[in-house]
């Protein structure tokens, strides 16, 4: 009796189990109708299109000087405008700017500005607004971080006229003009701003495609279109007001939640799509999925190069030899993302080929080095040398995002057979930072979107912007020195065959060890169309329209 | 009977305020410095400085205890380190949606879990008792997100008959609430079934049934008053529970809630909104635990007599 009744229970439970499984797969097949291919369909105005962001705005801030997270950016992308745009083959374009001059010392940028364009409440965007805009950002009181870092050596803005500006900067900075295409530099009302004062950031007011409506503390943001709107840029896909009526953010920080109700089209669009359910929904009709490369500096794991015996170049290399980075990277991700060989990801534009395929695991060279400086292999299957085993202590606070920590994981399996214990410590983001500070740690990881290979300074250079950052706690002079250089030089090509030596030199230095190069997924439902990525790959929806 | 509850409420009192000690020290004594974690990894100490002395975070410890005290009974719980807004309005915008998740989520526990409890007692070792015991067993086994999981990919996905995500309306609050109240609903079916069944077993009942009492009211009127008792107790529990499956729950089903705010101000370590969090957390327990006590008292007229 007692048994039957288990193999009852089981047979449900199993039941309920196959039909959650099956519900996996795509939807029952909507064969019915011709299959429109909506390339050459024009675009029908008007409709809601609903977002679900992997990600939260952190703070609820809207603020775009007060960008740090990736997920906020890309919101903020749809309310702010920037002065250029950048092309994917690194050309500037007009923008809110019409024409600029750089000064022949390279230090001041003449704009010349659109004489049409208008903030959200009316306020008209002329050089006094944009000179508000960047003395904001440099005033300690905004607490901007990644903007600040993007206006470099900034000094002072002059008005010249009314739609004539010229932004002076201490030294010649190369990386400006990219970094005036992007949304940190973007501009907000001085109106705006002078009336809410510390709620800005919660009634963010740009000059963009689209307009905030009402924002849901922790939950949604709903932006509706701007009327007024007029000044694309000069790639867009036309001008005037956006095509969509009303864009809804949701927050869905969970991948699979993020997945489910864009299959249920509870939302029509869902960005970073898990690998696991990226096959899927590419072989899916019903669904179109982009992707686009974001630019950064790639996931790498960063050794403690101040602490022994890290501080050995041989032991790092004995490291990085136990690896088999390419068969993680493949098991990871299932081929949606490929290996990492240069800091810098492949389509930034000093990105150096040079460094791909240059190495690959090689345990015997691991051991070898290993034995040779005195690591004696244990009993227990781990390596010691004078009664301390050889363990790398890795501190992580952001968690399994981008299936990191599987990656991680899959590396610990590797540096054992060479003797080599590698330990995953959580911490809380205080107790992290405050280890990261103090240097007490043997591994740290991480990314940094930057679209200015100059973000290499701020990562391996002592004298990096803004106090102390050098993730990678570098002390090497030869490499401050290049980096200071790439940081001055003007011309592209000259800055291009230095970043190559830098590249090159890290690596060979294994200052970091790059894994994955990201790519940033965006699912829509098939309806969708128009949706475009700006150069650093935030997505763009001012052209999108939906497909009735 | 108006003794007892005065006598509950001021030993409330001292247990609000003890909670608000300890994670007061809790918080200034684990690692991590707020102002730091605001102004970023690689913001200029000068920065570092100025925000310290905004947050008042350079006044010795005990002039901050003693600030906190003071402004909490006001009702003044300061402006989040994070993003300079009154922590009182951002409590109040969170409290609504924690509030209808948790009511739902016990309504169903508590539904739920009586009504199969007793059934399973009543039908004891019949078919229908094995299922509920093995369904029970599942709920408390069950880990909430994965139950949430789950249940998305069904009702949702599947059969689109549920919104995944959201916190507008009854639909949206279903799944969620099933997903948090499931446990409970485990626990108490078991622990009624048990109550019941001992409770059945007391001379009473038989003599009940010897004056010639229907089955269903020996059940109702008499054995049920005495087995909830047990489960009462369980519901103090079950309430405690709920606010910290809550933290899960939100975040699968991305629902605006408490549990969420305050894991996001516990990893920025922004004080304010992390202590108003613990306090009204603090309160609602301390509540819950004497309208049960309350409660019990007027269920059992020896707890009445006694006191």
């Amino acid at each position: 009796m007692k048994l039957s009744t288990i193999r009852y229970a089981a047979a449900v439970f199993g039941v309920v189990i196959a039909i959650a499984g099956c519900s996996g797969n795509t939807e029952t097949g909507d064969g019915a109708g011709p299959q429109t291919t909506g390339e050459t369909s024009k675009p029908t105005p008007g409709g809601e299109l609903v977002w679900a962001l992997a990600g939260t705005i952190t703070n609820d801030s809207l603020d775009a000087h007060k960008a740090g997270f990736a997920p906020t950016t890309r919101v903020m992308r749809s309310l702010y405008d920037s002065l250029v745009v950048e092309l994917p083959d690194h050309t500037i374009q007009p923008w809110l700017a019409t024409s600029w001059e750089v000064s022949p010392d390279g230090k001041s940028y003449t704009f010349h500005l659109r004489q049409d364009v208008k903030f959200h409440d009316g306020t008209p965007f002329n050089a006094e607004a944009v000179k508000f805009n960047f003395d904001r950002i440099k005033d300690p009181a905004t607490k901007a971080s990644i903007s600040l870092n993007e206006i470099g050596p900034y000094e002072s803005t002059e008005v010249i006229d009314e739609y004539t500006v010229k932004i002076n900067f201490k030294t010649p900075f190369a990386p400006f003009l990219s970094n005036a295409a992007k949304v940190d530099l973007g501009f907000v009302s001085p109106t705006a701003v002078k009336k809410y004062g510390d709620a800005y950031p919660q009634n963010p007011v740009g000059t963009g495609p689209f307009k905030l409506a009402k924002l849901t503390p922790s939950t949604q943001v709903e932006f509706v279109k701007n009327p007024d709107y007029n000044w694309a840029p000069a790639n867009a896909g036309h001008q005037g007001p956006a095509y969509l009526d009303k864009l809804t953010v949701k927050y869905v920080d969970e991948e699979s939640t993020r997945v489910s109700v864009l299959q249920s089209r509870q939302v029509q669009v869902a960005d970073i799509i898990p690998p696991q359910n990226l096959v899927a929904l590419k072989a899916d009709k019903n669904f179109n999925v982009q992707e686009a490369e974001l630019l950064q500096v790639n996931f790498s794991l960063y050794l403690n190069q101040q602490r022994e015996p890290w501080n050995d170049v041989s032991m790092r290399e004995a490291f990085r030899a136990a690896l088999d980075i390419g068969t993680a990277v493949k098991t990871i991700y299932l081929g949606t993302s490929k290996q990492a060989w240069s800091p810098l990801s492949p389509q930034q534009f000093a990105y150096t080929p040079s460094l791909e395929n240059t190495y690959k695991q090689d345990v015997n060279k691991a051991n070898e080095i290993l034995d040779r400086l005195g690591w004696k292999m244990g009993a227990d299957g781990y390596r010691s040398k004078n009664g301390k085993r050889l363990t790398v202590e890795f501190i992580d606070t952001q968690g399994n995002r981008e299936k990191r920590l599987d990656l991680i994981s899959i590396f610990i399996q590797q540096l054992k057979q060479v003797g080599i214990e590698l330990k995953i410590v959580s911490l809380p983001s205080g107790t992290y930072s405050e280890r990261r500070l103090k240097g007490e740690y043997d591994l740290v990881a991480g990314s940094q979107f930057s679209g200015d290979p100059d973000i290499l300074r701020q990562l391996f250079s002592t004298k990096g912007p803004v106090g102390p950052n050098n993730i990678a706690r570098a002390n090497d002079p030869q490499l401050d020195q290049w980096l200071e250089e790439g940081y001055l030089e003007t011309d592209p090509e000259k800055r291009k065959a230095i970043y190559k030596k830098v590249q090159e030199y890290i690596i060979q230095n294994v200052y970091s060890i790059p894994t994955y190069v990201f790519q940033y997924s965006v699912a829509s439902v098939k309806e969708v169309q128009g949706i475009t990525f700006d150069y650093p790959a935030w997505p763009v929806f001012y052209d999108a329209w939906i497909k009735k | 009977m108006a003794k007892y509850i005065v006598n509950r409420l001021l030993a409330s009192i001292p247990v609000i305020i003890g909670s608000l000690t300890i994670v007061f020290l809790i918080i200034h004594w684990l690692p991590g410095d707020p102002a730091q974690m605001i102004a970023g990894d690689d913001a200029a100490p000068e920065r570092v400085a100025f925000l310290r002395e905004q947050f008042g975070l350079n006044r010795p410890l005990w002039q901050q205890y003693l600030s906190y005290l003071w402004d909490s009974l006001r009702g003044d719980f300061g402006v989040s380190f994070a993003n300079s807004q009154p922590v009182l309005d951002r409590l109040l915008a969170q409290l609504p949606a924690t509030l209808s998740l948790a009511a739902m989520s016990i309504l169903l526990a508590v539904v739920l879990g009586v009504v199969l409890g007793v059934l399973s007692a009543v039908y004891k070792n019949r078919l229908f008792d094995y299922i509920v015991r093995v369904i029970s067993l599942l709920g408390v086994s069950m880990p909430k997100f994965w139950l949430g999981i789950l249940l998305i990919l069904i009702f949702s996905v599947h059969f689109q008959l549920l919104p995944a995500i959201g916190n507008g309306s009854f639909k949206q609050l279903i799944m969620p609430a099933f997903a948090l109240g499931v446990t409970g609903a485990g626990m108490l079916a078991r622990m009624i079934r048990n109550s019941v069944l001992e409770v059945i077993g007391e001379p009473f009942v038989v003599t009940l049934r010897a004056k010639g009492l229907a089955d269903r009211v020996v059940l109702y009127k008499h054995v049920l008053r005495n087995a909830l008792l047990p489960a009462i107790t369980v519901l103090g529990t079950l309430l405690g529970e709920m606010l910290s499956g809550a933290v899960v729950t939100e975040t699968v089903f991305s629902r605006q809630g408490l549990g969420k705010m305050v894991v996001d101000a516990i990893n920025q370590k922004d004080i304010p909104v992390i202590q108003a969090a613990i306090l009204v957390t603090a309160v609602f327990t301390v509540v819950c635990n004497l309208l049960v006590d309350i409660s019990y008292s007027y269920i059992d007229p020896r707890v009445r007599k006694s006191s």
